[in-house]
């Protein structure tokens, strides 16, 4: 079965793209031969278990670590050897919710990030914080973590860049805030030609926006599909199978569940549907029923069953 | 798909003047106990105008500018994960320029502190009617060895008249500089830099509690030795703090039993100037070098 892993479109093409890219901290690998295609224009949705990489890719790309070994490109500028001007594409909001001086307030934090970016643009910041409920004389240390949060989406979205990093963009923001800061993601999105690397949990809450999914587990990229493919190539299957029935070796699934009487499956595969279901039937089993799965169920069925997602 | 308009640094004019903004703001905390400071000591030299008595300009004999500039770079690096994925380098700049800008914002406030100082003592110096440039008469020991529990007989003591030259009105500044750039070496370089003065520390103690026990003078003597050179020589940090003044003044008992302030050796300009250049010289490399520690293509 081919591996739904496509690491040679156009890279002209992408926004953002690594070649090899791994990361080791004392010893174990954090990130290991990463090649991640983001297409221009996309919204990539970056997919994998707590300790998979996902964090370390965005802060390579912003150079705030070094690589051991591979490149990263952000609209062809080297990240190493560019990082000013790939930093100057990129609104990036990191994991952790420290929004930046604690003793600052945020209006001033507002107008220092300001003057660091030409292109800022201090209408759509202060829109931002008016939608967001920032109150500019707060100090940056006061802040909430769903507060502190929404500082760094206005100081991430403010200057329209061309690329936004976005590292878990709603962890710690109530139900409601999180639904007005998607709308807000998808309003900025409508109004301004951006390509989105984003790496979260809750799939399910990016899932009418993202196009691209990446998959990382244990440092490796296992899969790097469009939302077209992984529609295609993941699917549910319900499968009648003899008593004593064993897989056929080199399928790729995840969920599978047998009925009481033992002799039902239902099962996540990866694979073009018609290969899956010939490879099946050569194995005794007869396919009964298949169905399309939701963007996180698909891309959950290239993690491992065991442990946390 | 339309290929996107890059967006562009910002211009580094733009980026310096930011920094003077965000570290004045910084320091507005650690500025303003000086700054009261100074108000109470102008009030208290007003209220005591009948007792005062005249004070002469010698901005080169205080420490307070160079025990600044040890000081002003924690406030300047205050609230800055500086090691880490800390803000500054999330920000669209070379981080070596970076950090080199967010120092010297600093060490120009620092500077225009150490000028209010410096006029500050300029009006002390006028109200209380002392001299901007007085002539001084010096008591110099005698070429040997001072008595350091004896007393000096008074004849052999040589008094020179000496008028501080206008250039040692530079040392508060020069002596800040020179403070400011070693430390915030140390601030911007090292992971730890309390662990680190700490540690040295310890390891003094730990040097003399082993040579007391092992019967061992010399090593007991040995930080002793590297150390006073260090601070005292004639290039040492006290040459750069106050042109070796506070090292080369001392008070003497004369043999009439009369306490007195007298020199070893005349304050030397030559000695200050190459003494300011060595440790100023080093203070920079030592910033390049911690700078670089934060570079994009720094070590992974």
């Amino acid at each position: 079965m081919s591996r739904p892993t496509h690491p040679d479109p156009d890279v002209d093409a992408c926004a953002v793209s690594t070649h090899g890219l791994t990361r080791r901290y004392r010893g174990v690998t954090a990130l290991d031969r990463v090649d991640l295609r983001v297409p221009e224009g996309a919204v990539y949705v970056l997919v994998g278990a707590n300790g998979a990489g996902k964090s370390t890719t965005l802060r390579l790309l912003m150079n705030l670590e070094r690589p051991d070994a591979g490149t990263a490109e952000v609209f062809g500028l080297d990240t190493v050897r560019d990082g000013p001007g790939v930093r100057a594409q990129i609104g990036y909001v990191p994991e952790h919710h420290d929004a930046g001086y604690r003793w600052m307030r945020c209006g001033r934090l507002l107008r220092h990030a300001a003057a660091y970016y030409p292109a800022w643009d201090p209408a759509y910041a202060d829109h931002l914080g008016r939608a967001f409920g920032l109150k500019p004389d707060r100090r940056v240390g006061t802040l909430s973590k769903g507060e502190a949060r929404r500082l760094q989406l206005v100081m991430a979205l403010a200057h329209r860049p061309p690329l936004l990093l976005l590292d878990e963009p709603t962890d710690g923001l109530d139900p409601v805030v999180r639904r007005q800061t998607l709308a807000l993601l998808a309003e900025h999105l409508a109004d301004t030609p951006t390509t989105v690397l984003v790496s979260t949990h809750q799939v399910y809450e990016v899932e009418s926006l993202a196009d691209h999914v990446g998959v990382l587990r244990e440092g490796r990229l296992v899969a790097q599909l469009s939302r077209d493919e992984l529609r295609r190539t993941v699917r549910r299957y319900r499968v009648e199978v003899p008593e004593g029935w064993e897989a056929p070796p080199g399928l790729r699934g995840t969920g599978a569940r047998r009925s009481g009487t033992g002799r039902e499956v239902q099962w996540t595969l990866v694979g073009e549907e018609r290969e899956v279901t010939e490879r099946l039937a050569l194995a005794g089993a007869r396919v009964r029923e298949v169905t399309p799965l939701g963007l996180e169920d698909a891309a959950l069925a290239f993690l491992p069953e065991e442990g946390p997602r | 798909m339309m290929q996107p308009t890059l967006h562009s640094t910002p211009r580094p004019r733009d980026v310096l003047r930011e920094q003077l903004r965000v570290t004045g703001s910084a320091l507005r905390l650690p500025f303003l106990v000086p700054a009261v400071l100074l108000v109470l000591a102008a009030l208290l030299v007003a209220g005591l105008t009948d007792a005062r008595s005249p004070a002469d300009f010698h901005p080169e004999s205080q420490m307070l500018p160079g025990m600044l500039g040890l000081v002003l770079p924690i406030a300047v690096w205050r609230g800055e994960r500086h090691f880490g994925a800390g803000f500054l380098w999330t920000l669209p700049v070379d981080r070596r320029r970076h950090a080199l800008a967010k120092v010297f914002a600093g060490w120009a406030w620092l500077i225009s502190l150490v000028a209010i100082f410096v006029l500050w003592l300029l009006a002390y110096t006028l109200v209380t009617g002392g001299k901007v440039q007085p002539v001084e008469a010096l008591w110099i020991l005698p070429p040997r060895p001072f008595p350091a529990h004896g007393l000096v007989d008074p004849a052999t003591l040589r008094t020179v008249h000496w008028t501080p030259e206008p250039l040692f009105w530079l040392v508060p500044f020069t002596a800040a500089t020179g403070t400011y750039l070693l430390a915030s070496a140390a601030v911007l370089g090292l992971r730890h830099p309390l662990w680190w003065i700490v540690g040295i520390g310890i390891a003094i103690v730990a040097l003399d509690g082993v040579g007391a026990l092992a019967h061992a003078p010399w090593l007991r003597m040995a930080p002793g030795r590297v150390l006073e050179p260090l601070f005292y020589g004639p290039y040492g940090f006290d040459a750069l703090l106050t042109a070796r003044i506070q090292s080369i003044r001392t008070e003497a008992t004369l043999a009439t039993g009369e306490s007195v302030v007298v020199w070893r050796t005349m304050p030397d300009l030559r000695l200050w100037v190459v003494a300011t250049l060595l440790w100023t010289g080093g203070g920079l490399a030592a910033l390049w070098a911690a700078a670089s520690r934060h570079g994009e293509r720094r070590p992974a």
